[in-house]
């Protein structure tokens, strides 16, 4: 299943790389002239063959989703004649890792205090997770990466942009620099998941009071169960389910905001990268491997929380097994 | 006989953001040992919030009159079921020594766990059994329930039983505690008709074997008949006749209760139309004046219904009923 869906995701991207007007090798060489080359029409066949461009649309697309799929390649870059793996080395997988803390982090906040200010009948706390959930909604992540920049540049002389310090910036990996990574990573993944826990706590609260209303609480309160069992054997086990439906959806968006934020915090990571080949240089095979890598992680992770789901919630497990 | 529970001027409105809205007003009512009381009434009428006070259960925004006085009477003396606070205290209304059954057979099991679990967890609360003991005794009953296979459905869950299986098995739920006092909450309607009958007869004889108290609520007088030693007849929140199954239903005295029975069918004359009790059921915001029922009621006498309570009469000592037409002195 996960298959099927990745390699209609790999014929979506092949052909909107297709569609952008231009051809890899035309992009080039316009790139050349402009260099102060003299491109003539032959220049461009000859490039054109030397690509594959003259091959036929299934036969390229059959050779790129053979390659990504089985050698993990996704060839030269247009404009900048590089192999793609190399241009993006870690970075993909660094902005993948802060995605994913960023979204483990909201939820670890996000559901035990999601179910309990569900539960709580003090207007106190409501009010108060109220106006903090706002506060996560309202201020926009690159205010709050502004501000948080700001605050540490007036105090500790250091504007905290950067995931390296400039000492390993250019290093091999290595523990030290790992170390120096996860001093700096944590402001990203605060600030992407700053607005991420405000959204997961509504979405939990909002699961929870839902299911608190149903009859199947009251029948077991009618039962006797009562206390922390009646809340989280009855309403929190069964509003995990649609809690875990949701988490893909807010990988994609912590991916979306990724870039404004990289882009403030100056982080050289892929979101940043895509918008950057995307909008100057018209680089297809480099945007369309970016495309094509965030759509795989989001397809894995669906196919992680379906394996979840699967685990909590005996209805899918049947329907699974038939 | 004696009194197993005896409910005195319950009166319970709910805090909404259009105000209060009185939902049960001024209700008395006594169920003896072993006695089926039947609860009937339009949709709104407050049965639901009646059988759920029992058992202290309303939601949180309930608010109960200060006269309001609910007594069961146990083996251990009588227990104020209203002043219960604590949730320790609360097992003996819940589950304890009252069981409910809901309207919906599939909504009322937790549908993520099975339905052996969800038993096993009820008698154990009440008891000092072991699990192993808790599941012998809640296989048992779902097979005195007539469920086949039981062992197989102890480990299945809600959804994979039939709508007449899920509500058998949710009546051994109920029963397995040994209670004094069941309420069952339109436990049928969501049933076909061939299953409906199966259902009441099951629990027919279990109140006979159990020797238990039922409250049979329904919106179905014909049921009422079939299954209850008395009813009571409720519109908006009020008792407005109680007595005797046969008397009340051959000799109604409300014209509220007169219009229900001639709601129901005639087997006699299956082709003469169907005459629902005209008129709209008003808003729980505007409460009628005078007598609750005065905006729909076919006899009504003139202003006294419009501007005075009718007070209860006892036509016979069993027998009482809420009008102006039988008030021995109309004022
Ligand atoms: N939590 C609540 N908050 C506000 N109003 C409530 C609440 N619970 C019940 N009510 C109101 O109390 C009234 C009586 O409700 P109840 O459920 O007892 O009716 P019922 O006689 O059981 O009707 P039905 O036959 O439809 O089950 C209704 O007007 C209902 O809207
Ligand atoms: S008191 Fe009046 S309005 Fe009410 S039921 Fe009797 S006759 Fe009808
Ligand atoms: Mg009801």
């Amino acid at each position: 299943m996960a298959l099927v869906t990745l390699l209609t995701v790999s014929l979506i991207v092949f052909t909107l790389m297709e569609l952008v007007p231009g051809t890899c090798a035309e992009r080039y060489l316009a790139f050349k002239n402009t260099q102060g080359s003299q491109i003539t029409i032959a220049d461009i066949e000859a490039e054109k063959k030397r690509l594959g461009l003259d091959r036929p649309f299934p036969e390229r697309w059959g050779k790129w989703v053979y390659n990504v799929f089985v050698h993990g390649e996704f060839g030269d870059s247009c404009i900048l004649r590089l192999n793609i793996n190399q241009l993006l080395a870690d970075k993909f997988w660094i902005s993948l890792g802060i995605c994913m803390a960023a979204l483990i982090l909201s939820y670890a906040i996000a559901v035990p205090i999601g179910i309990i200010s569900a539960s709580s009948q003090s207007p106190i706390t409501n009010n108060s997770l109220r106006f903090v959930s706002y506060l996560g909604l309202a201020l926009p992540n690159f205010l709050l990466a502004l501000i948080i920049m700001l605050i540490s540049t007036v105090l500790f002389g250091d504007s905290l942009t950067g995931l390296f310090s400039k000492e390993y910036r250019d290093a091999a990996w290595s523990w030290a620099k790992f170390g120096d990574f996860l001093s700096r990573a944590w402001l990203p993944v605060f600030i992407l998941g700053w607005s991420a826990t405000a959204f997961a706590l509504q979405t939990v609260r909002a699961l929870m009071l839902d299911e608190i209303g149903k009859l199947y609480v009251t029948a077991a309160a009618a039962r006797g169960v009562s206390g922390r069992k009646l809340l989280w054997r009855y309403p929190a086990k069964h509003s995990l389910g649609p809690v875990i439906n949701s988490l893909g959806f807010d990988l994609n968006r912590i991916f979306n905001e990724l870039p404004i934020v990289a882009l403030i915090l100056t982080l050289t990571e892929a979101g940043a990268l895509l918008f950057e080949s995307l909008a100057r240089s018209n680089d297809q095979q480099l945007a369309g491997a970016i495309i094509f890598l965030l759509t795989a992680s989001i397809v894995a992770l669906n196919f992680a929380t379906d394996i979840l789901l699967a685990l909590i919630d005996p209805r899918v497990r049947r329907g699974l097994m038939g | 006989m004696t009194a197993l529970i005896e409910v005195k001027n319950l009166t319970i409105q709910f805090r909404t953001d259009e105000g209060l809205v009185t939902a049960v007003d001024d209700v008395s009512f006594t169920i003896d040992k072993g006695q089926v009381m039947g609860l009937v009434g339009e949709s709104g009428s407050g049965k639901s919030v009646t059988a759920k006070a029992l058992m202290h259960l309303n939601a949180r925004n309930a608010v109960y009159s200060p006269e309001s006085r609910i007594t069961l009477h146990t083996e251990n003396g009588p227990v104020e079921v209203l002043k219960l606070k604590s949730a320790r205290d609360l097992k003996i209304v819940r589950g304890g020594a009252i069981s409910m059954i809901f309207q919906e057979p599939m909504a009322s099991f937790a549908p993520a766990i099975t339905i052996g679990d969800q038993m096993v967890e009820q008698l154990m609360l009440h008891s000092d059994m072991s699990k192993q003991k808790a599941k012998e005794i809640s296989v048992e009953m779902l097979d005195r329930v007539g469920i086949s296979d039981p062992a197989r459905r102890f480990s299945q869950y809600a959804f994979e039983l039939s709508g007449g299986m899920r509500q058998r098995a949710m009546i051994a739920m109920a029963l397995s505690t040994k209670p004094k006092l069941l309420i069952a909450d339109e436990p049928t309607t969501a049933l076909d008709v061939t299953i409906q009958a199966q259902v009441i007869d099951l629990m027919k004889d279990l109140v006979r074997e159990f020797h238990m108290g039922i409250i049979f609520i329904t919106h179905d007088l014909g049921v009422i008949a079939q299954t209850a030693d008395k009813v009571a007849v409720k519109y908006l929140g009020r008792i407005v006749e109680e007595g005797p199954v046969r008397e009340v239903i051959r000799n109604p005295k409300h014209p509220y209760t007169q219009g229900l029975l001639a709601a129901l069918p005639k087997l006699e004359d299956l082709d003469a139309p169907l005459t629902p009790v005209a008129g709209d059921i008003p808003s729980p915001l505007e409460r009628p004046s005078g007598c609750v029922f005065h905006t729909r009621c076919p006899k009504i006498i003139g202003d006294v219904c419009k501007s005075k309570l009718p007070h209860h009469t006892q036509v016979d000592p069993t027998h009482r009923v809420a009008c102006h037409l039988h008030t021995e002195v109309p004022a």
